[in-house]
């Protein structure tokens, strides 16, 4: 290897790294969403790292870095980490019940009971739900991501957050509160709204 | 526009109308903010050293074997 060389590798090593750094707080938030803990995420994190690092040449430059990095995780998940996952829950509860809050402690309450909502969706629906509701990927990713058809992802997102409305009543005139008293009535009502 | 919004505008998501009229657009707004609030929480929260450390061995480790395999050639 030539002194230019050497000192090109060394900089898309850099620049791989610094990539990887910028997104490890997203990569902790989905693992934390699949797995309900945060001590299982930052296991999942350090494996998803190590592989990445290992399989760094297999990252196209100029696709989604995330979008790449999330598949490593998920499969990592899935393959090694979801039982696992089950009996940190069963042992100690869910992360909802157990972690601490940063930021908004006005909405803490809320929070607690949205986590513990969302530990209850069914894994296939609860990570496609975080995916494209918070994580900014597109459907398109969610679906390379998942290895499934859009169509499938969008289904599962539309069910998921059914099944949260149903899971956290909202609907319910006491939950909404009285400024949102016609969204339950909307919701009553149903598609003649739409 | 959220991808949740663009998913119930798209004209290509006729599989599941029956589920697309379910929610209240309130209540799905609702929702993502709180998938948001959940998530964001996380994000922003302190990233543990051990995450930088392991990147920087591992970078180190590429260095150092990148810069023995370089002195062997010269």
């Amino acid at each position: 290897m030539s002194a230019t060389d050497l000192k090109a590798a060394e900089f898309k090593a850099t620049e791989f790294k610094d990539g990887l750094i910028r997104e490890i707080p997203n990569l902790r938030a989905f693992a934390a969403s699949l797995s309900g803990s945060m001590q299982l995420a930052d296991d999942l994190v350090q494996d998803t790292l190590l592989k990445a690092w290992g399989n760094s040449e297999k990252f196209e430059p100029g696709t989604s870095l995330r979008a790449w990095l999330f598949t490593i995780l998920r499969n990592t998940y899935y393959s090694l980490y979801r039982k696992r996952g089950r009996e940190v829950q069963d042992s100690e509860g869910t992360y909802a019940e157990r972690m601490a809050t940063h930021g908004n402690q006005e909405s803490h309450l809320d929070l607690a009971d949205f986590r513990k909502a969302l530990a209850k969706l069914p894994e296939e629906q609860r990570e496609v739900l975080i995916m494209v509701g918070a994580t900014g990927l597109s459907y398109e990713e969610a679906a390379e991501i998942c290895g499934v058809a859009i169509g499938t992802i969008k289904s599962r997102v539309n069910r998921a957050r059914t099944k949260l409305a149903e899971l956290l009543s909202i609907g319910s005139v006491d939950d909404l509160g009285p400024d949102r008293t016609s969204a339950a009535a909307m919701q009553r009502i149903g598609s003649e709204t739409v | 526009m959220t991808n949740m919004d663009a998913a119930m505008s798209d004209p290509g998501a006729s599989d599941n109308d029956d589920l697309d009229m379910v929610l209240d657009p309130k209540v799905q707004e609702s929702i993502g903010r709180s998938l948001k609030a959940h998530y964001d929480d996380i994000v922003s929260a302190p990233v543990p050293d051990k995450f930088l450390v392991l990147l920087a061995q591992l970078e180190a480790t590429e260095q150092r074997a990148a810069g023995a395999s370089s002195d062997e050639r010269n």
